[in-house]
């Protein structure tokens, strides 16, 4: 178990949009970290590291763009790195600040980073490159028809329905309207999913995330400097990262440990941060879930990963209303989550920042009451990359260090 | 700090290593380092990874690379800065008591992503890159910012380099250059003055790994051989934006080797016995060595860090490398005896933005 207790004092997130003509990357960064840091009531000279948080730099142009904002998110002459984990990154990002303070190393730690994904004119071209060079680029092999492959397999297991996808997207866009920061919004109808463009089927246009501009931070420190600044901090209870084979293939049939399209590690990633938390009955314990989801198609294997149901059956739990925001067995995506926003270099963070705000008692119009735990996931890579972090507003539940 | 390194891989280097796809490169390496630790994969309970997708040629290089570098169904994270930075960040996790046992993977095969094609695209689109700003620019803009400040000229550069090849030429890990008279090398053609092509250590492919533990583990299982402590770690960033200042300073060097020192419990690094520095150029060489300021351990470079190999992303984590088989008594025949205290340092970013140094100790 983790040496330190570690707790979230503060949290940032820029609103999201397509472009931002008016500020260049390192601002928005910037506009972030301030913020955060503004929200833990600390000054720069406080902070020890700095975790910056990007993953691939072809959507924005410019290699390492970590370096280029060190002064911009006060980094300068301070411990500074970044994490990659591909579309898991945020994720990562957070899980790597929490190691500079459970480990007594740092003491407070900044995660922070920013992504532009429209500044390429075609994302999906640069998510292309992600593929072998060899195999894999000349037959349009992108996340968009990677995961609808998934998706087409999870359908054909568990007889999910494009309409009951379609609800998903329903339920975020009408979350997202109480949201400031989110991308898309709008109070739209199933058969409005139905009815856009076809891409690649399952999928229809709205069934897809935004490429999203913005920014977000999180301010870690330890239970001492906690103590001093926050009066309800989230605690970090829990962190874990699986990573899978990049081989689609070899993630499902008989001889496979795991299966592709039920997101394979994200169960085995709840596993362990639920284990480091103290969680051993997610429905009853947890009460948001902040789920990374830029595709309709992602939510119910997560949901079921997290053990929240069993395989299968989220879909079904979600026609009753199980994951509505008020009323629900779980609040899933109060946010409006990835399909509404998705800056990918944060993606994962800005979950764990509007994770944080429930338990905060910040997620202005969208707070819930009475949230004293709740979970954060991210995704990457050919959906291999999966991280799970639990945070709470106690640091004491079972298995943490006092 | 109580992180051990219990086993270690470097993988043979070469100008272009051919014949082999990088994960096959990263596979081998990651397979040897488990080898040499006496485990297995299936006993790592998490895997740190130390790469550059643009160095790769691919983006989220880590899709293909993690299962070769061990990481399937592990907990696994990827910082991008330096291979000596993933050593920092590996011996955080298992600091923090969550983890036991870990390999740490690195590599850099530039031979198919030219480096400097890579360092130009960082620059930022508004002053930098119209400029036409690369690693060498900003190494000969280093060179002559801190020759003056430091008081060395391109002769002391040249005698710097000749000095680090005959190391290097000892060293049977590395590529065994032919080391240079120095007229060559003064005669080389200038690529940014007052640096000169002679200057650069020459960029190889390479590739290493790390067995690490915690103390709690060690006593598990008795039977492991312990090759050196991790003591210390310490990293730095300097801003971006290239000023005298920021050229000269070198603040990010002596704060990250001040960090991992204080770690340790060491006053100053003349209380090492050796450092391994990451030097790219003469120049650096001269600049690191004028900046430890009198208290220089008493062996420098006996690898011949940079100009023995140089894969460029992880040199400083080879540099650690070298210091484990130093703590270890297996560096062969360049074999300091006794030595009980080392350092390595590893530097990356245009003119060593970031530099990372980590204090090993003999177990």
């Amino acid at each position: 178990m983790a040496k330190n207790v570690v707790a979230l004092i503060g949290a940032a997130q820029t609103k999201f949009k397509t472009h931002y003509a008016d500020k260049t990357y390192v601002e928005l960064a910037q506009e972030a970290a301030k913020q955060a840091l503004d929200d833990a009531g600390m000054e720069p000279g406080e902070i020890d590291a700095v975790v910056f948080s990007m993953a691939p730099t072809q959507f924005m142009g410019v290699n390492d763009c970590d370096r280029w904002s060190t002064a911009h998110v006060f980094g300068t002459g301070k411990p500074y790195m970044r994490i990659h984990a591909g579309g898991a990154t945020g994720g990562s990002a957070l899980a790597a600040g929490y190691i500079h303070v459970a480990s007594g190393v740092y003491r407070s730690v900044l995660v922070v980073g920013a992504d532009r994904v429209a500044e390429t004119p075609d994302a999906q071209h640069i998510l292309n490159l992600i593929w072998d060079r060899f195999y894999e680029h000349d037959f349009a092999l992108n996340t968009v028809t990677m995961t609808a492959i998934a998706a087409q397999r999870y359908m054909a297991r568990y007889g999910t329905t494009e309409e009951q996808f379609a609800k998903v997207v329903v339920r975020g866009r009408k979350n997202a309207m109480g949201n400031p920061y989110a991308h898309l919004k709008g109070d739209i109808t199933v058969d409005d999913v139905m009815n856009s463009p076809r891409v690649a089927y399952p999928y229809k246009r709205f069934d897809i995330c935004p490429r999203s501009s913005g920014a977000a931070a999180v301010v870690l420190t330890n239970l001492e400097v906690a103590k001093q600044k926050c009066a309800r901090p989230a605690f970090v209870n829990g962190a874990s990262a699986i990573t899978h084979s990049v081989f689609m293939g070899d993630r499902m049939g008989v001889f496979s440990e795991t299966e592709f399209s039920d997101h394979d590690g994200e169960g085995i990633a709840a596993y362990e941060a639920y284990r480091q938390a103290g969680i051993t009955d997610p429905s009853s314990q947890l009460q948001v879930a902040e789920l990374y989801d830029p595709f309709s198609t992602f939510q119910y294997p997560i949901i079921e990963g997290l053990g929240f149901c069993g395989r299968g059956r989220a879909a079904a739990i979600d026609q009753e209303g199980g994951w509505d925001m008020r009323g629900g067995q779980v609040a899933i995506n109060p946010s409006g989550g990835t399909l509404c926003t998705n800056p990918i270099g944060v993606t994962g963070l800005v979950r764990v920042v509007d994770a944080a705000n429930q338990i905060m008692g910040k997620a202005g119009a969208n707070q819930l009451p009475n949230v004293h735990n709740a979970v954060a996931t991210a995704a990457g890579g050919s959906t291999q990359f999966f991280t799970v972090t639990v945070l709470g507003d106690d640091h004491t539940p079972k298995g943490i260090a006092q | 700090m109580d992180v051990f390194v219990i086993g270690q891989a470097v993988h043979e280097p070469a100008a272009r290593i051919g014949g082999k796809r990088l994960e096959e490169i990263v596979f081998d390496v990651a397979h040897a380092a488990l080898a040499d630790a006496a485990v297995s994969r299936r006993e790592i309970d998490h895997v740190t990874i130390a790469g550059c997708d643009e160095l790769d040629g691919r983006s989220i290089s880590s899709m293909l690379l993690a299962a070769p570098a061990g990481a399937q169904l592990r907990d696994e994270m990827k910082c991008t800065d330096s291979g000596l930075t993933g050593l920092c960040l590996e011996a955080m996790r298992i600091e923090s008591g969550i983890f036991d046992l870990g390999l740490l993977v690195s590599w850099s095969k530039p031979s198919t992503a030219p480096l400097e094609d890579v360092m130009r695209m960082r620059c930022e689109p508004f002053y930098t890159r119209p400029v036409g700003l690369n690693m060498t620019i900003t190494d000969g803009l280093f060179a002559q910012a801190a020759g003056e400040k430091y008081g060395f000229d391109e002769f002391s550069a040249d005698e710097a380099v000749l000095d680090a090849y005959r190391r290097a030429g000892a060293n049977p890990r590395g590529m065994r250059h032919s080391v240079p008279g120095v007229e060559a090398i003064a005669t080389s053609p200038y690529v940014a003055a007052p640096l000169r092509q002679a200057h650069q250590a020459p960029i190889t492919d390479g590739a290493v790994a790390m067995v690490c533990c915690s103390e709690r583990w060690l006593k598990r299982n008795p039977r492991a051989r312990p090759l050196a402590r991790v003591a210390g770690i310490g990293w730095r960033n300097e801003e971006y934006d290239l000023g005298a200042n920021r050229l000269t300073s070198l603040n990010a060097f002596t704060n990250a080797l001040s960090d991992a020192l204080r770690m340790a419990g060491l006053a100053k690094p003349s209380d090492l016995d050796l450092i391994e520095l990451d030097s790219q150029t003469g120049f650096h060489e001269l600049a690191f060595r004028a900046a430890l300021n009198g208290n220089a351990p008493a062996a420098i470079s006996t690898s011949g860090g940079a100009f023995a190999q140089n894969p460029y992303f992880c040199t400083g984590l080879i540099n650690a490398a070298e210091a484990i088989l130093q703590l270890s008594d297996g560096a062969g025949p360049i074999q300091i005896p006794g030595i009980k205290k080392a350092a390595a340092h590893g530097s990356h970013g245009f003119a060593q933005q970031g530099n990372v140094a980590v204090v090993l100790e003999r177990v």
